[in-house]
């Protein structure tokens, strides 16, 4: 039983980390927006979970994950409007100032007692539903898997939308889609916030479902790990970056163990290879191989 | 009213001046060349009419509504199209895509995320791409296109959304004499919705095409006048023929 709560609390945390992925992918892979920032937002819907439900009674997720897309929504907006209104910004100022947006809220988290400084905030309660407790893994596995079965649903017709396709217009030529008409800055923004207020969901539901929150979550390691996760799964995919994520997840547990200071390096190896030779990442490999026999065949 | 009207035009960047107190105007369906040798300036003016940069000293103004210093998307809304020198399509897109990216710029977000205009631009996008001799290739991605059909995509694109003035950046180049002479005609044909203004080198091809050529030397509009003018003009002869 409990290796089976175990491998549930895995499950349960690939979902978590499925959501962030997705804002990732939203942002950089369908926009072209280089954000290193979204674990600061991951971050701040965790932190703003935890300082409710430890100096509060509230545990209703229902409300717990309102106030959070809410806060990450709006925070998204400041950043949006600083990163994207005006003139066009390059991929390489918006991948700075990101970093930088999460270096400081980790420093922060580090720093403030109000977040537990280095500590961070544990004793975070189970949440409730209708009253009643959700304190089984099981339990918060179910309820990753709806917030993010709804998270990759909405992200699935947004893409597959007319305004997807105006996404991609950005991404693939932000001056072109001006000159057709576009308000690029407006579409950058919406497509922010809603990456915003998807990355603090999942920093709402990280916090009841591992029972604290610490600086890490919002700092430039976990930023950095979503990035890979896009750029090793296939930026432009939705699926892509969540194989990608859940395929390292599932191995870093037993690589750990077997191979601790040799797993850093393959995983680095691994990413270097696909960016060499899969630059769209793994998911792309099928049509790669068909592509090459298609030329044997014709050759 | 004069459709597009240039008024004492000057371009500066640091000490450089790239255009030099130009004026030109365009009138409802007129086709207007613009020709100069290299580095006369015809860029960078045209970077003035479209926005992506903006005079120094000057008005651009558009029936009458002066758009001197305002951003590309109003003057997209204020009915410019633009078709640049290299075709900038999106290339990993159908040319269904293209069109409808075209199509769609004006929408609201909330109407694109609902898809609400897909059905009704359907029509659009077919009656365009047959048109441009685009059809078979709808579904195809633009990559696939020859080099000719994607600077023809790039035209529907701007043609799409019934624009009152066209600008195009040196439409024929590198196609071939049978896709220039359908190109012609395509302009042609465009012209009698809009005003069309052609940057072009090529003065065989314009002078065919344009009611009207304007003439830049370093960055000063040296003359303007009828093709038949033009090539009769000394000065022009002087600067440009004998250049090319």
């Amino acid at each position: 039983m409990a290796g089976n709560d175990y491998l549930t609390q895995i499950v349960t945390r690939i979902l978590i980390y499925g959501i962030l992925v997705l804002s990732v992918e939203l942002c950089w892979g369908q926009t072209g927006i280089f954000t290193f920032g979204q674990a600061a937002l991951f971050g701040l819907g965790g932190y703003v979970v935890g300082l409710i439900t430890t100096k509060s009674t509230l545990t209703d997720i229902g409300i717990l994950l309102l106030i959070a897309i809410v806060v990450g929504a709006v925070t998204g907006l400041i950043i949006g409007i600083f990163l994207f209104s005006g003139k066009r910004v390059g991929e390489l100022y918006v991948a700075l100032v990101t970093l930088a947006i999460s270096y400081i809220c980790e420093r922060l988290a580090n720093s403030w007692t109000v977040l537990g400084s280095g500590n961070g905030i544990p004793g975070i309660p189970y949440p409730t539903i209708f009253g009643k407790e959700i304190g089984s893994a099981t339990g918060l596995f179910f309820l990753a898997f709806v917030v993010f079965a709804i998270a990759l649903i909405l992200s699935i017709i947004i893409v597959n939308s007319q305004f997807g396709l105006t996404m991609n217009a950005v991404r693939d030529d932000e001056e072109r889609a001006e000159f057709f008409g576009y308000q690029r800055s407006i579409v950058q923004i919406a497509v922010f916030v809603f990456a915003a207020a998807l990355a603090a969901s999942g920093g709402a539901l990280f916090a009841v479902s591992e029972g604290f929150v610490s600086p890490s979550m919002s700092g430039l390691a976990l930023s950095t790990t979503t990035v890979l996760w896009v750029v090793l799964g296939g930026r432009g995919t939705l699926f892509g970056p969540l194989i990608a994520l859940t395929f390292l997840e599932a191995v870093n547990i037993k690589m750990q163990e077997a191979l601790p200071s040799l797993w850093p390096i393959l995983v680095g190896l691994l990413l270097l290879i696909t960016m060499i030779f899969l630059p769209k990442g793994l998911t792309s490999m099928p049509a790669k191989i068909r592509e090459s026999r298609r030329k044997t065949a014709s050759s | 009213m004069k459709l597009l009207e240039i008024s004492s035009v000057t371009k500066k960047f640091g000490s450089l001046v790239a255009v030099d107190n130009a004026s030109m105007f365009i009138n409802q369906n007129e086709i207007v060349g613009l020709i100069g040798p290299n580095g006369s300036g015809k860029s960078t003016l045209l970077h003035t009419i479209c926005g992506r940069t903006f005079a120094t000293e000057g008005a651009i103004l558009l029936q009458g509504s002066e758009i001197t210093n305002k951003t590309p998307q109003n003057r997209a809304k204020a009915g410019m199209a633009i078709k640049f020198q290299l075709a900038r399509i999106y290339l990993e897109k159908t040319v269904r895509e293209n069109i409808l990216l075209s199509l769609q710029a004006k929408e609201s977000i909330f109407r694109q995320l609902r898809s609400a205009s897909l059905k009704a631009f359907e029509v659009k996008i077919n009656e365009i791409a047959r048109e441009f001799q685009l059809e078979e290739y709808l579904d195809e991605p633009a990559k696939s296109l020859s080099h000719g059909q994607q600077q023809w995509l790039e035209i529907a694109m701007a043609m799409a959304v019934d624009p009152i003035l066209l600008l195009l950046d040196e439409p024929t180049a590198g196609m071939s004499p049978k896709e220039r002479a359908d190109t012609a005609l395509l302009i042609k044909k465009a012209s009698k919705k809009c005003g069309v203004l052609i940057v072009e080198h090529d003065l065989d091809f314009i002078k065919e095409l344009c009611n009207r050529i304007s003439v830049l030397h370093h960055g000063n509009i040296v003359a303007t006048g009828t093709p038949a003018e033009i090539e009769n003009d000394p000065k022009v002869k002087e600067v440009y023929l004998t250049r090319v």
